[in-house]
């Protein structure tokens, strides 16, 4: 069977567990939810439909399983936010249908040669930059839960840092190519640029308090400075550096020390202090509350799940239990519905697309395509780890979106942007060469 | 009623094992078929050395070096010594007007081969020579692509390509 009819007949597969997410989310909440709700189903096949087809015409020979696994992630992520609140599915639809646009754009634009991106390297770094700087600038940014990572025109918010991670990507893949036989040889002078646009974003995304991404550039410049040098050495510093930079901030910052403290002791028998109120509280009715209510909704699905739309996600006045349930604590509610079970197999399809990655990078033949899918696969990896590990309490939470899952039209956007990435790098290893 | 409301419970749960077992299946099935991929990736995620300077030529078509011939053993040229590429082209042979002059080789042709850096590698070829030019032990019978560790013979001169 040829590559791209394998992805077809993935993708009915898809099709039909969308079809049954959303019947289950359907009857179980028939006094809310309108029949329209099972067209849904039918749209989603018929829009990968079209990305598959495009995806056919431009990189016949690209991975299958990526899009199909892909297309999995955002229905399911999909079904969870309708029942988390139809009206913001809508939107995430409409979402998902820019992201198949520009995921088809990027593919057909770049399909001849995507190489050709790296003789604007330093083009990708400015601009990674300049979009994280966006949200700082008066006028423009927005703050949301503490972090000033959105801007807005009109009624249209965007995070740039998404995109800007993966221009990031791109500059570092080129960077790193062209001077890596420098850099392996420890030439401090070679690792002005990197270090100063590199520096650079991490620097803004210290300021504007955005823990998760700063995490996710250091992991991803530390897997792609080990893949271009091959110098554990360099990985060693990294990590020594990370760890003294951490234990800093966690002394000076006290937005970080807050994090740290709720990840370790979420819940107290005596009042504390709680900053947000300036009252004194029980710590799982303050900071930790999140928290707190997301492992509560993890333990209630249990082994089996409740079944999708018989999640206990509202109080008995209807208020939603969880803060930003349908962004950074998707997962928790999937856990919820899905149980151990469900929610292991979606944590076994991140992990599949990550060895996909994996293999693309190992087979992709020349250097720029190698570091270019290992880092846009490390990314993709560690983000998911971020925040999963988050949920569930295994390191400090920070705020960042599960990839393809999550609420969010910019990560949505992002995330094609780099499923279109690995299928180009993958077309082009797996082309039969002209001899 | 209660009869609707127990028929609503089983087919959620029907819906549920349905979506769980299909996920899994689904995830089965891209793990079994993917593991009868055919070609094989190279075990290391670290770049190759032949990896790093790809797009040098196509990019940026001022001098700069690809590579290097070192001569392996030579009737005429000292073992070890060795000629830098960059785009120009170079040309092997007996006659004093080649890049690689090999006077002393009785077995090399006035004009033998050529070496010429391209947008895609560094590619041999023979101009016509008597006793053809051999790249690993093979005659050449059209244009070669070089690989780092490359050895040409040339009458009876090796040139061993590096990068």
């Amino acid at each position: 069977m040829s590559l791209r009819n394998r992805e077809l007949l993935n993708l009915v597969v898809v099709g039909a567990l969308t079809a049954l997410g959303f019947a289950s989310v359907y009857i179980a909440r028939q006094s809310v939810v309108s029949t329209a709700s099972l067209s849904y189903a039918a749209f989603f096949l018929a829009l990968y439909l079209v990305a598959h087809l495009v995806a056919r015409y431009a990189v016949p020979y690209a991975d299958p399983y990526l899009l199909p696994i892909a297309a999995l992630l955002t229905a399911v992520g999909l079904t969870e936010i309708y029942r988390i609140r139809p009206g913001d599915a809508f939107r995430q639809g409409v979402w998902i249908i820019i992201a198949v646009g520009v995921f088809a754009g990027t593919l057909w634009s770049l399909r001849r040669d995507y190489r050709r991106l790296e003789s604007y390297k330093y083009i990708f770094g400015l601009t990674a930059i300049g979009l994280l700087v966006l949200p700082a600038l008066p006028g423009l940014g927005a703050t949301v839960n503490g972090a000033r990572l959105w801007i807005h025109f009109g009624s249209l918010q965007f995070q740039p840092g998404e995109i800007a991670k993966l221009c990031l990507i791109v500059f570092l893949a080129a960077y790193l190519r062209e001077k890596r036989e420098v850099l392996a040889q420890g030439r401090l002078k070679d690792f002005g640029p990197l270090l100063l646009i590199w520096g650079g974003a991490m620097l803004v995304l210290v300021e504007t308090n955005d823990l998760g991404s700063a995490l996710l550039y250091f992991g991803i410049f530390l897997a792609m400075l080990y893949v271009a040098t091959g110098r554990l050495l360099f990985t060693g510093i990294g990590l020594a550096l990370f760890l003294g930079g951490s234990y800093f901030v966690y002394t000076r910052v006290a937005h970080v020390h807050e994090r740290v403290t709720i990840w370790l002791h979420p819940w107290t028998d005596h009042k504390v202090y709680c900053a947000l109120t300036g009252e004194m509280k029980l710590r799982q009715d303050c900071g930790s509350y999140q928290l707190v209510k997301s492992l509560y909704s993890i333990a209630n699905g249990g082994f089996g799940g409740t079944g999708l739309g018989k999640e206990t996600l509202e109080t008995s006045a209807g208020h939603p239990l969880i803060p930003s349930l349908n962004t950074d604590f998707i997962y928790s509610a999937l856990a919820q519905g899905l149980g151990l079970i469900g929610v292991s197999a979606l944590v076994l399809l991140f992990m599949v697309f990550v060895l996909r990655g994996m293999r693309i990078a190992l087979l992709a033949d020349d250097g720029f395509s190698k570091l270019a899918g290992a880092g846009l696969t490390f990314g993709f990896a560690l983000q998911t780890f971020i925040i999963v590990g988050g949920v569930l309490r295994i390191i400090p939470l920070t705020g960042i979106t599960l990839p393809f899952v999550s609420y969010g039209g910019s990560s949505v956007v992002a995330n094609f942007v780099l499923l279109a990435g690995l299928l180009l790098i993958s077309n082009r290893a797996n082309a039969p060469r002209e001899a | 009623m209660t009869l609707a409301s127990i028929a609503v419970e089983e087919l959620l749960l029907v819906l549920k094992i349905a979506f769980v077992v299909l996920l899994y299946l689904f995830i089965w099935r891209i793990v079994r078929t993917a593991s009868k991929d055919l070609r094989v990736p190279q075990e290391s995620f670290i770049l190759a050395p032949s990896q790093a300077g790809d797009l040098a030529t196509l990019r940026d078509p001022g001098p700069r070096e690809v590579g290097r011939l070192v001569v392996v053993s030579s009737p005429t040229l000292e073992p070890g010594e060795g000629r830098m590429l960059d785009s120009v082209a170079i040309t092997v042979g007996r006659g004093p007007q080649n890049d690689v002059a090999l006077d002393g080789d009785d077995y090399a042709s006035a004009k033998h081969a050529r070496i010429e850096p391209r947008g895609d590698g560094v590619w041999v070829k023979d101009v016509g020579s008597t006793n053809g030019t051999y790249l690993n032990g093979i005659k050449l019978t059209r244009a070669r692509k070089l690989t780092p560790g490359d050895v040409v013979r040339v009458g009876e001169t090796e040139l061993r390509y590096e990068t």
